[in-house]
């Protein structure tokens, strides 16, 4: 039972996020930003950085197969950028020390960089076509914010019940 | 042997650029339906969202009702004045359909563009990174929901039916920058009607924008505009917005109106699904029968 703990906390994050936009008042904080929630990939970007890669890159893998097909409806996006990304912050955690001050900064920048990689591969298949400076005024400030937010609240939290219930899970 | 492991993950990483090129690809073109994959995975969590938005929407709901507490005096007033002005605007309308019904029946034209059917649901989802302005629907194909159908909520148009699975479906906004997505749209005017396409919004400053108005027609702040029925999905009639500006465009051989929704695309509870009565004549009704050739 206590093996199903971790896939129940990122299914209920991945639904999580879509009701926290769907609740959230269109006019939070200035009519025009645009927050978004990233706290699916935030847990999976902790999950590499305290337990390690190869279980942060599969669950990163099979979320953004989910999230394309039930979200976006391309498949291939996120598909594509949640396990890179996880890559790229894994090879960045050895050289740095996974303590919780680390770990936020680094968590922080793998939001930055996903929102990043998915603004470029939307400009190239024209979904949108905002310029870079409303880019990171409307989308990318306010994202990083909320993000931090969540981060500063939960991130002692997640680190012990992934602690304490993926390493169970390993051991079986 | 550091050599040859950089080769392989070199490899990999173009691997699986090829095959994400290539999923993008197969996502991206027209499809008519999703693959039985894809609906399951749609269904399925639209299952677990229905368990879930339900009961999280009742708990905003009654702090909505809080917060509408507060200013239900003022509402009041205002409503109160408007019910005096609506007495006399039903009479008006019930004189008028009888009108209109009496007259198409010495036309023998028993159907219009105007008549659909409708099919209530309620939002159990929202796309979170809202590049793809999304959402997703609590009734599918078993209610009779298909692609293309006009999605809309009390105060007008939100969008269309995007992709429909068996329990649930996906409605894209008005919102999203589609370029295929082209909706012909009605400006009225006093004397006449200019006619134009919903095609692009803008994200700055939250306008929908009417596109190929041709140069010399008027079009002023304030006209209503509405879908034309002439795309061959829509009906005719439904608000979509006031034009709060109009632009000449590039080469000054278009006008572009700016128009502001009438429905407010962020704060999405419950919809209306619109199913057209009149469809649209299959192709071989239109010519003589036989493929003509280009």
């Amino acid at each position: 039972m206590k093996k199903f703990l971790l896939p129940l906390l990122f299914l209920f994050l991945f639904i999580f996020e879509s009701l926290f936009i769907q609740f959230l008042p269109g006019n939070f904080l200035g009519h025009n930003r645009i927050f978004v929630p990233r706290f699916l990939f935030c847990a999976v970007l902790l999950l590499t950085i305290f337990i390690g890669r190869k279980p942060g890159m599969i669950y990163a893998a099979i979320l953004g197969l989910v999230f394309d097909i039930v979200y976006i409806e391309i498949i291939g996006i996120y598909l594509f950028l949640f396990p890179f990304v996880t890559y790229l912050i894994s090879k960045i955690m050895h050289v740095l020390q996974a303590n919780l001050i680390v770990a936020f900064l680094v968590t922080l920048i793998g939001v930055g960089l996903l929102e990043f990689g998915v603004f470029a591969m939307d400009l190239l298949i024209h979904v949108t076509n905002l310029d870079i400076l409303s880019f990171l005024n409307l989308r990318l400030y306010p994202t990083l914010m909320l993000n931090a937010v969540f981060l500063l609240i939960f991130i002692y939290p997640l680190k012990r019940f992934m602690e304490k219930y993926a390493i169970l899970g390993r051991d079986e | 042997m550091p050599q040859f492991f950089l080769n392989k993950r070199l490899i990999i990483l173009l691997v699986s650029i090829i095959v994400l090129v290539a999923l993008i690809g197969f996502s991206l073109r027209e499809r008519d339906k999703l693959t039985w994959p894809e609906q399951f995975v749609k269904d399925t969590t639209g299952w677990v969202q229905s368990l879930v938005s339900k009961p999280a929407g009742y708990i905003a709901g009654f702090f909505e009702n809080l917060q509408d507490l507060q200013n239900t005096y003022e509402e009041n007033k205002e409503l109160k004045s408007r019910v005096e002005k609506m007495a006399s605007l039903e009479a008006e309308v019930q004189a008028l359909q009888k009108d209109n019904n009496e007259l198409r029946e010495i036309l023998g034209e028993k159907k219009s563009l105007r008549d659909y059917q409708t099919q209530p649901a309620t939002v159990i989802g929202r796309n979170p990174d809202r590049w793809h302005e999304m959402i997703i629907i609590d009734k599918g194909n078993l209610k009779g929901i298909k692609k293309n159908m006009a999605v809309i909520t009390a105060n007008g148009l939100i969008g269309k039916v995007k992709s429909v699975s068996q329990f649930s479906s996906t409605v894209q906004l008005l919102s999203a920058m589609d370029p295929k997505n082209r909706i012909s749209a009605v400006i009225q005017g006093k004397k006449s009607d200019v006619y134009g396409f919903v095609q692009g919004f803008d994200d700055k400053e939250k306008l929908l924008l009417v596109k190929s108005i041709p140069s010399g027609a008027k079009v002023e702040k304030g006209q209503t505009v509405t879908t034309s029925g002439l795309g061959g999905v829509f009906p005719e009639g439904l608000l979509i917005g006031k034009v709060v500006d109009v632009k000449t465009d590039q080469y000054g051989l278009n006008q572009t109106a700016l128009v502001k929704p009438g429905a407010d695309f962020y704060d999405i509870q419950n919809v209306i699904i619109i199913k057209r009565s009149m469809t649209q004549p299959a192709k071989k009704d239109m010519s003589s029968g036989k493929e003509e050739e280009l």
